[in-house]
Formats: C-alpha cells, structure tokens, sequence
C-alpha cells in the first residue's frame, strides 16, 4: 500500500548560494525538519545544514573486530576438535590464521557497514516527502511539511531565497 | 551348457575326495570366475581353510621360465590375488622376479581360450561340448596311424613323461619346445666336459665375475637364482664385494651392474676368453694336471691377438686374466640368449675351459643339476620340415607358439597348416593356435595339478588354488581321455583322471625316495611346494676334443659391405620369449635398460645415428635377406658400432594388449638355417634405411642424468672400506663440503625449536607412543631388475595407463626404478648406470600434506603419509610439493579400463581401487602393516620385527630392501640404516624422508 | 581538476550523455555480445567433455600438476585489482582522474575475478566435491585444512568478490536513481527497484559518503592482500622458482600492471562505442600509462631479482630452473613474458605513446599476452624441472586447455557487455560532484 504523502511546500532551486540561504533562512525560522534534495553531496549544502559525521563508523569497526575474532577462532577451534598433524607443522598454528581472520574482518566489517548505512538512513529519512525528478539531475530541492496555513509564508521565505519554482501539495 | 558340464563333474563325493585331499580343493567350493557368478553356493560346512576375508597360501610352481621358480599363491575367497616366492624352494628362496608376478594376468588373461574350438568348413571356429572335441581328436589319433607330431612347451616333469611315453606309444614323434633353449651351452658341455648337460652356477661364492654375454639377470638359465647369487656376493658387505666385469657387445642390464663393462665386437668375446684362459694356464700353477694339454692350442691366443679382435687393450686383457685367476673361486659365464652367434658353442667351450683352468668347475660350476632346457631350435626346424613333407596327419601342439617364436623364413606356420589335422592344447590363443583345426583350452598352470623338474634335487609341485577361470581342462586329463576314445595302443592310458595319474607317479617317486607314507610324502610335498634334494656335485675331467680348434670370427649371413651392421634379436628381462605381450605389467613396466613400454625399438649407436641423421623415435627400416621390419630408433651408446640390437618380444598377431603397438617380431629379420642345434639370435647382416617418420618413443624417463643433485650416490670400495658417508666422499671429490649454513646467532635462535614444534603436535592419537615405520634401499645389492615394480603393481591395485598415456608421463608406478646415466661422455669414458628405486619417502617433515586443502594428505600416528582416497578432491597441491615426485594421479577412470574382465578378478581386495581424479601413492602397504598388527593383537603379542614386510622387500631378488620399525633399536632396518653408507635423498631439504639408501660401492676396474 | 571533465559541462549534460549509453544497443554491440556468448558456449561445453572423462584430457603430462588452468585463474585474478586499486585507493587518495573511469573499472573487477572463481574448481580431478574445501559441518565433522594456502585462497577470493560487489552496487545507487528519473515505463520500475528507494536527501547523502569511504577504506588491503594471498599458492611450496620471498610483491605489481592494461583494452573501444570521449579523456589514459610504466617497471626489477637470487644462492635447483626458464624448452615463453613485460612497459617513457590510443590499444593487447605468459612460466615451467630429473616433462596444452581459456574471455565479455548497456559505466554523481553549481548571477 502506499505511504500516506506528507503535506508540505516543495521549492526547486538552480543556483547553489540560493538554497543555502534557503535553508538558513528556513532555520532562522526554527526549522530543522526539512530535507534537502541534491544530485550529487555539496559542501555548501552540507556547511548551511551543519551535517556532523555519520555513525555508520561504528558499525563497520565493531563488524571488523567481531570478524576478527570469528576468523581466528573458527580457526582454531576447527584444528583442535579433529587434530589432524600434516608436515610436522604445530596442530594449531597462528601465523597461518592470520590470513583467515583478515578476510573475515574484511567482510563483515564490509556488510555490517553497508547494513549500517541501509538502517540510518532509514532510521532518519521520512517516508512519503514529495519529490521530483529533477533532483537528480541538476536541481537542489528543499520540501518543507507544512500545513496549508503556514504554506503561504513558507512558499513566500523560499521565492525569497532564490527557488526557481515552488509548489504546495496536500 | 559349458559350464554346465564341469558343474555335473563336481558331485558331492568327488568334491569331499578333492577336499580330503588338501585344501587346493576348496576353492572349488568358494571359487568364484566370472562364468559361474550365478552358481555361487552360500558355506553350508565351512572349510577350514577359507576363512572370508583371510587370505590362504598355496604352494605351487612358476612355469613363467625354464627355471621353475617355487612360489606361494595368495587366495583370497578362493582367488589368486597375488604370487610370492616359496621361502623353502632351492631356486628362488622366497623371492620372484617381474614375470613370476605376472602370472596372474596369464590366470586371468581375457585373450584366454575359453570353451573348446572346432574349425568350420568356412575357416571359422565354433565353440563346441568337450565330449565332442575329445571325440573329435580320438577319432583323428586312431585314424593317424602314428603319424602324430607333439610340440610341448611344457617343462620336464610328470605330464612331459606322460606325453613322452603317449607319443612313443602313438608311434608319433614328441619336441619338447622352448625358444631359448640353452643349447649352445649344452653343446659346449658336450664338447669341453663330454657331458651333455646345463651345470648350477653358483654365483654367491664367487670372488670374481666375468661374463661374456650371458645376461644372468634377466633371462640366463635362472635369472632369479643367479640375481639372488649375485648380490650376496657384489653387493657390499663387511668390507668386501666381488668383482663383475662383462665383456659383450651391447651394455644389458646384467652389464649395468658390472664394475666394468667392455663393449666388444660382436662375435669376438670368444677370442678374450681364449686369450684369459692363456695367460692364466701360462702364467700361474694350480690349474688341474689335464689342462696342460691345452697349452700348446692356447699360447697362439695371446692377449694382442685377442685385443685386436676385441677391440681392447691387451694388458687390459691380461691384468683382468691374472685377477680373474688370483680371486678363487671365480666365474666365468657365457650363453646368452642375445650373443648366441654361430660361434655361441665356441665361446662358452672357451668359458668352460677358462673355467677349469681357474680351477672353478667343481667349485662355481657345479655339474650334476643338469638344469632343464629345450630339444632346441634344429629340432623344431626339422620336425615342420617333417610336416612340409606329409610325414604327419596329427600336430598337436601344448603350450608353446613356435608359429610366433621361430623366424618367418622358417614358415612354421605354412609347413604346420600342410598337417592335416592340427590341435592346440593352448591357455591362450596366440599366434600357433590361429593355424589349428582344433583348439582345446588347458589349465593354466595355477588351476591344475601338476609337477616340474627344473633340475635334478627339485621336484616341484603345482596344485589347482582355485576353481578354473574358464570352461578349461588339465592337459593330462585331456590326454588321458582321448586315450580312451582313440584307444588302441593309448587304452594302456587309463588313469581315472590326471590327478589320480600324477598321485601314482609320487607314489613311486615316494617309494624311491625311500618313504613308506606315500599320502603323507605327498601332504608334505604339496605343503613345502616340492621335495627338494641335494645332488652330488659329478666332476669333470676334459673330453677328448676339448683343445679349442682355434678361434675364427663367427659367420655371418647377409652381404657384408657399407652401411650393414650386425643385428642383434635379444630377449628382454620383461617380455622374456614374448609371452609377457600380453600381461599389461609387463608392457607398462619400462624396460630396465631402456625405459622403453609398450613398443618396440631399434637401438643404434650414436655414431651411427649422427651418420645417419637420426633421432630418437624416427622409424628407421631396418632390411636383412630374410625380410625387413619398422621400428622407432633409440640412439644408445651402449652397443658397439657395429651392431643394431632389437629386443624380441612383440609382434605377435593376437596375443597382444590393445592399448600398446603391436610392435615387430625381431625374428622376421633371422635366416631359418639351425646353428649346431640352435637358432643364432646374432649373426645376420641388416642395412638401416630412414623413413621420415615418427613414433614418440614411450619411455618413463625425464632426464638420464642426475646433474649432481646426489639422488643415486656411489662410493669407491676404498671410500666404502674407511666407513665415509657419500657427503664426506662428494666432499673429498671436491663436491660441496658439508657446512652451516646459519649464523651464530641463527643457530642460537634454532636451539630446541624442533622440539617446540613437536610439542605443539602432541595431540590425539598423535600423542600416543607408535611404531615409526622405515626402509632402507641398498643401492650395492639392487639391480635394477623391477621385480619390486610388479610386486607392487599386483599388491596395490595399481592400474596400467597405456602407451598414449605414458607418452604424457602418466604411468601410475608408485615404486619407480630410476636408471642415471654416468659418463659415456667423452670418448673411452665407460658409460656407467646408476640405479634408484624411487617410491613415497613417507617423510617425517612431509612438504604433501599442509597443503591439501581437505586434509586428504595427512600424517598418520604411526608416521606415515596418509592419504584419503575418498576425501581427495585432485587439487594435485600435493604432487606439486612432493620434491621425489612420487604422488600419482587418476586422470582419468584408469580403474575403468586397467582391468578388462577377468582381469578384475586379480585385484587385492585388501586394496582400495582408486576412482578418477584423486591422488594415489605409496602406502609402505599399509594393509600389510594393519594387517600384522591386528594378527599381533588376536595373538595378544606385541608386533614383532618382520612381521610386516612389503611387497617390494618380499619380491626382491637381491635381497636390497629392508623394512621395518626405526623405534624398535633391535630392528633389521636400525642395523641396516645405520650403515656409514646411507643418506638421504635431498636430505637438505629437511623432510626427513623414512627412507634410507645405501649408497651403491664401485670397485673401478681399468681397461 | 579542471582538466578531468570537459570545460562546457553542465549536470545535465552529465546525466543527458551517461543516461544516453543506456539506450537501445547498436548492431556492433549485438555482434560483440553474440561473439562473448558462443565463446562462452564453447567453455561451457569443454568443461562438460571434462566432467564426462576426466581432466586427462587436459595437456597435464606430470610433474606438471597445474598448467593452463591456474595459469588463466591466476591471470583473472590480477585483472581484478587494478580495478579496486582505480576505485578504492585512488578514492582514498582523492586522485580525481579515477573518476570517469573507476566504475567501468571496478565492474571490470567483479566480472574478472568471477570468471577467476571457476577455475579452482574446474581444475580439481573431482569437481562436483568442490564445496569440501568450504568450512561446513559434514557428516564426519571433518573441517578443511586451514593451514593450505588454497583454503587462504578460498577465503581470499570469496571476500574479494563479495566486498568488490557491495562496493560496485552501493556505488551505482545514486546513479541509478538519476536514471531511475530520466527513465519512462518498464525501465523505471527496474531502475526503481535497484535504486533502493534513493532519493538524494541530506540525510542519505550523510551515511552514505561515509559508508562508501569505509568500504573504500576496506577494499584497499584487498588490493594488496588478495593477490599476495594467490602468490603464496606458490610461496608457500618448495618448488624451485616458486619458493620466493619476494613473491607477494612481485604478483600485486604484475596483478596490477595486467589489470590496468585490461582497462586500456576495455575502455579504449568502449569510451567510442557509448560516445563518452569528452569524458573520458586523454588526460585519463595518460595517468593510467604511469600506473603502467610505475607496475612494469617493479616487475622489471622482479624479474631481474628473481635470477639474480637464484645465481646467488648457489642452489643448484634454483639455477636449473632459471637457466631453463631462459634457455630450456619453454624459453620461448620465457622471452614472451619479460619483452611483453619488462621492456614493452618502458615506452610509456614517452609522453608520444602515452597518449596515441592506437599505440596504447596494441601495447595493452602486449600486456595481456605477457602477464598470460608470465603466470604460465611461473607455474609450468618451474614444475616442468623440479628437484627430481627423471620426472621431468614438458606439457603440452590441448584443446580442452584452450576451450576453457576461449570460454573464460567469453563468460567475462558477456558480463561487461551487458553491464555497461544496463548500468551507468561513469559515475554520474561523483563527476557533478566535480563540476561548480551554478551561483547567481551565473558566476562559478
């Protein structure tokens, strides 16, 4: 079934400097629930917003560290339950379960990175925001929920900014 | 029907005498062959000696040649599944060469005759009921009137008494067949000695051995014996080693393992012997009073004149006289299949007198055995004329092939199809057979009863191990049957069955042996294999005629002129007189000089190969006046210039493996015309011509040269004497001397980090205390002969590739004999071998198994180099870091096509059969191993040492390796090992191999 | 920066042009993919000829275990790095040429070490039991031998896959979203789907830049660690000419330098066939060619290494191999690979070369020819004369060896085919990320 749309003014900027003010503006106002719709990450965008680094960071270092521990420990485990001696070499070695325990940090520090991303951007995404498809290709897009009361001014504060066109949808 | 005929023979009395009479009748009861699968019947009374899954031994007799070997058959549920040397038999005391071991693929051979065969009017031939087929030749032999002709190939013994005495009573004429038939040294006995008769050779208390061309180890009278003989007295030991010097045209594998062969002109060892037998009579005393008669004859032999027939050095000559003389007893042998020219009865007449003169006839030659020999070739020649000319109405021929064995210019075959009516009684269908009216399938020598004399003092005994194979029966049973339906002069032949005959004949023979029980005579006999008597040694004195009438080089036929050499038929230590082509053993396992499977080959010495501008493998024609045959070239610095040597052997029209060539029958190439008696195998003149074409040779050598890696390493008798290790020697030789390689501080860091490791590995069963498991291979003893390679081949299961497959290098040979050439380089510089018995070094250190990936490669508790059949995946890791390379792998379903039906029926059960793409190798016969220990447990005994021997240890001849446990101190294998003589191969590599070699002690002689 | 993409570009025109590629394809692409697809029919059907008979039909002849087989494995391997090495570490390193071209690379590096991943299982003498190498509980609960460098090799090429996708897919998201919304039908529901729901928002753009440095960061030791990994299947042995120190090293530059010359071979015909010249420039194949020169010129000093240790260290096994390397029956292979190698790199001395397409083309076809024959030397002809020399043998390849190899290229070029007329083969985001938004007043 699909989401129930959200109500809100959608603007459409062309020029940088006019979004930022847009969204600076928009926070002098004391918003801060609005989203920023851009083709590709901008700096600009991202210094007007205060964006801070993403936690996603931690998902892969403790996705690394668990694969590290699976890597020596299946290791080793699996050499001791059936010893097995071949070329007079130790039953358990370490040196040779380095390389098993690299590739397992490797690749659940891997996956629980990207699974990470997939849930905090969820987590902080808002399903049903209106949308368009310029967005991706050369136009930055601010949508604003808002009411049909405060709709008027809202539209009024981003013309103001500089949006090339701005909508209301209910 | 076929078989429905033997099942109605076998009623429930006649099965409990049989098995009353011995064990050897309850394989009837639990024989299984692959026509009677449906008829099995469950044990309602067990035997006692067929426990299911016990293997139990019977003693019978190897007819694989004249020797007649003693051997033990391995049953398993009432099958032969491999053959070992009866420890109790005077010839080969326990030990059997290649073509003993093959005999099994004769027993379960598919080119076997299977049921009874009638020629049709159409020339086609039917299976036929074997009451027809008696009926068939009864009539024929009452209507022959005596104009029978018999050809036997059968040994002396029982049946060829029975078959004597038959033929006399036919009237018919009887030829006792074998293609090598000794006859020149017979006849030189007769000359020399005024004995007609082939002495023992006693090659063990020889100090000093000198052969002219008798290659002793491989096809001489009793190769197995003389082998055995041999390396008691040149292998090394305490300190001493007879010396070997060979003198002959071509370097045999008999000449490989001399101190120092002397490649002469064909034809002139004669003259070398003379000119010894001279120098020794002029020179020293002691020789017996009647030889002085000789003086005279022998002083215008002198040494130069003898040089320059030879092509040697007279003082060379001279000093090896004086040796030969100085070291009593000595030996001298001459006789050779491959250098019977038509001087052949001359020279051994020239042994024989170099022999008496040395004093050695009494002492090394010992008359009185007279060893079992053949009519000989004239006499075959001249009963095919007798056949040409109508003489006969009945041939029969017994296990033997002369349509394949004697030349095409004698046209044997045209000259026996003119007999009216030709019968076989054959084991297989060879080339002899395809000309019979009448082909009736015998009982291989495994299923019948039976007795050989191989020589007086030894009657051998032969005893059915198991339920014939075949719709076949005894030969002595047909005989007597057809007695009765020809009657007439054969109803005095009326025997109740062979059996029942060969019984009456030991019992007189027990009588005359002075024993009251005849039954228990004969329960003793069957259980030792034979009775076995020592002979008194006949002396001799020197005949009338034996003064030597002086030497002449041997003729030759053929035009002498450019471009024509001397060619040179020899027999080979595998394929024998050909009835090894088709035992794919025998045509898998290379060659021991050439290296050569599966085809034939020309050999032409290097000179003549770079006159010519050949290469190994290029067909070269090869043309006497007789006929011409094609063959690939191998260019061997062996043979002398003069000669081309082609080994007999292949050729044949249907006795064949599919998977090699065919190959040639060198005989093609001789003159029909008998040489006092006997075929001269050498003395035709051939041309070579080339043809441009190719055919790879299949040779299971890399590179023949050991490019100083040490592999086979050799010490001087000096070295050997002051106790040097080969590192010490190679050091001495200004090799690489031994020295540490690490740092100080290195070394520091190394102490007892072996020892940690080890700790480290004390886990599992790994941490309990095992036996460790090791071999040692003395390299002074082996000779390269490859009796441990078929040993191994039927022990373990081990498929054959094919030629096509042996060309890519994949024979499957889990113990290879490697054969290094040395020197020969440099003009003069004597061509030498070396050999090295290469199997899985089963190492402590083992590089195979951290590798594999499965653990299918892995040490096992009591350190061996396991290695897991069904868990192998075939990544080959393994065979790649095995630095001997003695892993083998299944590139294809070789299990699928190694053994056509019955040959199946051979396979160790013991033995897994390995299926397509894993890897294979030596197990040190593991099954052998927990075979030993588990008896040990049941007998609740701890495993004592030579309870476990290998197969490879068990069959060789000359006694060269030893097995057993290296934890145990008092073990063979500790005494052995510990010699200063053994190393490692690449024992830097530190995998601790748990083989041992001990290198091989050369005695140099100068020319 | 302002040399990586051409002047007169605007977002548009970036999306216009690499959302243009996804068209309809053309009859020269049709031609193309029908050639990838009837050589991979041909691999497919020799392998069958393997499973039915066994792998003897192969030009095995021992103690030449491993031979064309591992040769190719080995040589699809290295392919693949260079394409992580362009997409991950150069990322790392903010190296903006990589990127108009690491998405056609790192595509190139999961079909290349897929295609990689077949062989250890074609070459086994049993391959329906390839699995056994992978830690399962079986019946026996009998565990793989972890001490093998081929089970280090099963992790290694496993991981290298899988992180090599992820890092591909998650790159591809945004740009298929921009696709997603030039797209019209049918293909917008499929663009939909694989966009994941992307839509460009502040806060995807948060996670997802850091997530996408992570895995940059984690593919990197991949780079260095996968082939070192495969060069110890060798090391790790006693084979003369295997057993080197200097191995690890040694196959990361020769993976690199052979992955870097598959990209000239790759992106050469493409950038001309999807009209992208003005986005993938000279100055891109110029950089590549230094990576090239760079790699060669290390491979050079490998080689030279190699036979300089092996006269140094007296050991007899280790000359015999070399002296025979050079001079025994297989020299010709030999001399293929150190000309190829060693001294066809040196051209990219000059900046002529560097940027003539024609002569970069036919050199990268060189390079391909020579890293084959490297890996067949290392591995061949070192086995064909280890310590033993009665076991000695040259092999010879039959035509299940090349059937395997033709079906390898095919089984490759028909992923990449498809790939790059399915999805954006230029990073779409990433390049406006590189192009200036337009201010007011149209100043940039």
């Amino acid at each position: 079934m699909p989401t129930r749309k959200v109500p809100g003014v959608l603007a459409s900027f062309v020029h940088i400097d006019a979004a930022c003010d847009a969204i600076r503006s928009l926070q002098g106002k004391g918003r801060r629930d609005f989203t920023v719709y851009s083709a590709a990450p901008n700096h600009e965008i991202e210094e007007a917003l205060g964006i801070t680094n993403s936690p996603v960071r931690l998902f892969t270092l403790f996705g690394g560290l668990i694969g590290c521990a699976a890597g020596f420990g299946m290791t080793i485990w699996m050499s001791r339950d059936w010893p097995l001696l071949v070329g007079g070499k130790p039953i358990a070695p370490i040196p040779p379960y380095v390389v098993m325990a690299f590739e397992l940090t490797v690749l659940i520090g891997a996956f629980s990175t990207v699974a990470g991303m997939m849930f905090l951007a969820m987590r902080d995404g808002t399903p049903g925001l209106a949308y368009d498809p310029a967005f991706s290709d050369d136009r930055i897009g601010i949508f604003v929920p808002a009411g049909a009361d405060q709709a008027g001014t809202l539209a009024e504060l981003l013309r103001s900014a500089g949006a090339t066109e701005v909508r209301h949808d209910a | 029907m076929a078989d429905e005929t033997t099942e109605s023979t076998l009623d429930r009395r006649k099965f409990l005498t049989v098995l009353g009479v011995t064990g050897g009748g309850a394989a009837v009861l639990s024989g299984c062959s692959t026509d009677k699968v449906q008829k099995l019947i469950p044990y309602l009374v067990q035997s006692e000696d067929q426990v299911p899954g016990v293997a139990t031994f019977y003693a019978s007799t190897c007819t694989e040649c004249p020797a007649g070997c003693g051997v033990h058959v391995r049953t398993r549920e009432g099958r032969a599944v491999k053959l070992e040397g009866n420890p109790d038999h005077p010839v080969n005391a326990g030990t059997l060469c290649a073509r003993g071991q093959a005999a099994l693929q004769g027993l379960y051979n598919p080119g076997r005759v299977r049921t009874p065969l009638a020629r049709q009017a159409d020339g086609s031939f039917k299976a036929i009921s074997w009451d027809d087929a008696i009926a068939l030749l009864g009539g024929k032999l009452a209507a022959a009137q005596g104009k029978v002709a018999v050809v036997t190939g059968t040994g002396r013994g029982t049946f060829s008494d029975l078959l004597a005495s038959w033929t006399r009573a036919l009237g018919g004429k009887l030829v006792r067949y074998e293609p090598f038939d000794f006859e020149p040294v017979r006849a030189a006995n007769r000359q020399v000695f005024g004995l007609d008769q082939i002495p023992a050779h006693d090659f063990a208390k020889a100090q000093y051995i000198v052969s002219f061309g008798a290659d002793f180890l491989e096809t001489w009278l009793s190769p197995t014996e003389y082998q055995r003989g041999f390396a008691a007295a040149h292998g090394y030991h305490d300190g001493h080693m007879a010396r070997h010097v060979s003198f002959a045209p071509r370097l045999s594998l008999t000449a490989m393992n001399a101190d120092r062969h002397f490649t002469v002109r064909p034809g002139s060892e004669a003259a070398v012997a003379l000119a010894m037998a001279g120098v020794i009579l002029a020179e020293r005393s002691g020789a017996p009073s009647d030889a002085s008669g000789l003086k005279a004859v022998l002083a215008a032999w002198t040494p130069e004149k003898a040089a320059e027939a030879s092509g040697l050095s007279a003082d060379g000559i001279r000093r090896i006289a004086r040796e030969f003389a100085s070291a009593s007893p000595s030996l001298a042998v001459a006789g050779g299949v491959g250098s019977q020219h038509r001087g052949a009865v001359q020279l051994c007449a020239a042994v024989n007198i170099l022999n008496y003169v040395a004093g050695n006839v009494g002492q090394t030659v010992l008359f009185g055995a007279d060893l079992q020999a053949g009519d000989g070739y004239a006499v075959l020649a001249q009963l095919a004329d007798g056949m040409a000319g109508g003489q006969y109405a009945v041939a029969i021929v017994h296990e033997a092939n002369p349509a394949y064995a004697t030349p095409r210019s004698l046209d044997f075959a045209g000259k026996f199809s003119k007999v009216p009516f030709k019968v076989a009684l054959a084991v297989f269908a060879n080339d002899t057979t395809r000309f019979c009216d009448l082909v009736l399938p015998i009982h291989h020598a495994l299923e019948r009863w039976d007795d050989l004399r191989p020589r007086n003092g030894v009657a051998s005994l032969m005893q059915p191990v198991m339920q014939p194979v075949f719709d076949s029966q005894a030969a002595g049973d047909v005989v007597l049957k057809v007695s009765q339906k020809a009657g007439g002069p054969l109803a005095a032949f009326n025997a109740p069955s062979w059996e029942a005959y060969l019984r009456q004949a030991w019992a007189a023979f027990a009588k005359q042996q002075g024993s009251a029980d005849a039954d228990g005579f004969w329960r003793a006999a069957l259980a030792r294999g034979g009775v076995f008597t020592p002979v008194a040694p006949v002396s001799v004195r020197l005949a009338a005629g034996a003064a030597p009438s002086g030497w002449q080089a041997p003729a030759l036929d053929g035009t002498e002129g450019a471009g024509s050499f001397v060619l040179s038929a020899y027999p080979t230590s595998m394929l024998y007189d050909g009835r090894g082509a088709n035992r794919p053993w025998l045509r898998e396992m290379s060659d021991p000089v050439t290296k050569i499977t599966w085809h034939s080959w020309v050999e032409i010495h290097p000179d003549v190969a770079a006159r010519m501008d050949v290469q190994d493998g290029e067909i070269l024609m090869v043309t006497s006046p007789h006929g011409s045959i094609e063959a690939p070239a191998l260019v061997y610095a062996g043979i002398h210039p003069d000669l081309v040597a082609i080994p007999l052997g292949l050729g044949h029209a249907t006795l064949n493996d599919a998977r090699g060539s065919a190959g040639i029958n060198a005989l093609d190439l001789l003159g029909s015309q008998p040489s006092d008696g006997f075929l001269p195998y050498t003395g035709t003149r051939v041309t070579l011509a080339t043809t441009g074409r190719f055919h790879q040779l299949a040779r299971t050598e890399g590179t023949p040269r050991q490019l100083g890696r040490g592999l086979s390493d050799a010490l001087t008798l000096d070295q050997a004497r002051k106790g040097m290790t080969p590192a010490l020697a190679a050091a001495e030789g200004g090799g690489h001397p031994e020295e540490e390689v690490n740092t100080e501080r290195e070394v520091q860091a190394l102490e007892g980090w072996r020892e940690r490791q080890q700790q480290k590995t004390q886990l599992g069963a790994y941490a309990e205390d095992h036996p460790r498991w090791g071999m040692a291979v003395d390299l002074s003893r082996c000779t390269g002969c490859s009796a441990c390679v078929a040993a191994c081949y039927a022990e373990n299961n081990i498929p054959t590739v094919g030629e096509a497959e042996i060309l890519r290098g994949r024979e499957m040979t889990w113990i290879r004999i490697e054969r290094y050439w040395e020197g020969g380089e440099e003009q003069g510089e004597p061509l030498e071998a070396r050999f090295l018995p290469m199997m899985c070094q089963q190492c402590a250190n083992a590089p195979c198994e951290p590798v594999c990936p499965v653990y299918a490669a892995y040490h096992t508790a009591d350190g061996l180099n396991g290695q897991v059949y069904n868990r192998c995946v075939g990544t080959r890791y393994c065979s790649n870091n095995c630095p001997y390379k003695v892993r083998y792998f299944n590139w294809f379903a070789y299990n699928r096509t190694a053994f056509p039906e019955p040959l199946n029926l051979q396979l160790n059960p013991d033995v897994t059969v390995r299926a397509r793409g894993v890897m294979e190798k030596c197990t040190f016969c593991v099954q052998r191993i927990r075979g030993a220990q588990n008896t040990a447990r049941l007998e609740d005994r701890p495993l004592a040492d030579g309870d476990v021997i290998t197969a490879c240890a068990q069959a060789c001849p000359s006694g060269a390796i030893a097995f057993g446990n290296v934890k145990d101190d008092a073990s063979r294998i500790n005494t052995v090992a510990r010699d200063s003589r053994g190393y490692h191969v690449f024992e830097d590599l530190n995998v601790r191999p748990s083989v041992t070699y001990l290198a091989r002690v050369l005695d140099p002689v100068e020319a | 920066m302002a040399a990586t993409v051409h002047h007169a570009q605007t977002h548009a025109d970036v999306t216009r042009d690499v959302v243009a590629t996804l068209g309809t394809p053309g009859r020269g692409y049709n031609l193309m993919l029908a050639a990838a697809v009837s050589a991979f029919l041909i691999g497919a059907g020799t392998f069958v000829m393997l499973l039915k008979d066994g792998l003897g039909l192969a030009g095995y002849s021992p103690p030449v275990m491993w031979s064309v087989y591992i040769t190719t494995f080995v040589f699809w391997v290295g392919i693949g790095h260079a394409g992580t090495l362009i997409s991950a570490i150069l990322f790392l390193f903010r190296s903006p040429w990589r990127t108009a071209v690491y998405r056609a690379t790192e595509a190139m590096t999961v079909f290349a070490v897929m295609t990689a991943g077949l062989f250890p299982i074609i070459h086994i003498g049993r391959q329906w039991f390839f699995y056994w190498l992978l830690p399962y509980p079986n019946s026996r609960w009998l565990w793989p031998n972890f001490k093998s460098p081929l089970i280090w090799d099963v992790f290694a090429i496993s991981t290298y896959l899988t992180v090599s996708t992820t890092f591909l897919v998650v790159g591809l998201v945004p740009d298929v979203g921009a696709a997603r919304d030039k797209m019209t039908g049918w293909r917008k529901q499929v663009y939909s789907m694989f966009a994941f729901g992307w839509k460009g928002t502040q806060h995807q753009w948060r996670h997802y830049t850091r997530a996408y440095l992570y895995l940059a960061a984690l593919a990197t030791p991949l780079v260095l660690s996968v082939h070192s990994v495969v060069s110890w299947d060798f090391a790790m042995s006693i084979v003369p000419g295997w057993h080197g120190t200097i191995f690890a090293p040694y196959f990361v530059a020769g993976a690199i330098y052979s992955g870097v010359g598959m990209v000239l071979t790759l992106l050469i015909p493409l950038r001309k066939a999807l009209k992208l010249e003005h986005m993938i420039t000279e100055y891109h194949f110029d950089n590549l060619c230094k990576l090239t020169l760079l790699t060669g010129s290390i491979l050079f000093y490998a080689y030279a290494m190699e036979y300089f240790v092996a006269w140094y260290s007296g050991n007899t096994f280790e000359q015999t191999t070399f002296w025979r390397r050079a001079f025994g029956p297989q020299w010709w292979a030999g001399w293929t690979m150190i000309i190829c190698n060693a001294f066809v790199s040196q051209l990219f001395w000059f900046r002529k070369v560097r940027t003539n397409l024609t002569a970069l083309f036919v050199i990268s076809i060189f390079i391909n020819i020579g890293m084959w024959f490297e890996r067949w030397v290392i591995i061949a002809s070192s086995m064909a004369n280890d310590f033993d020399p009665w076991a000695w043998q040259v092999p010879v390849p039959t035509w299940a060896d090349w059937g395997i190899l033709l079906g390898s290229f095919g089984w490759f070029g028909m992923y990449f085919l498809l790939f790059a007329r399915t999805f954006p083969v230029v990073a779409i985001q990433e390049i406006k990320e590189m192009i200036p938004m337009p201010r007011k007043g149209g100043a940039h």
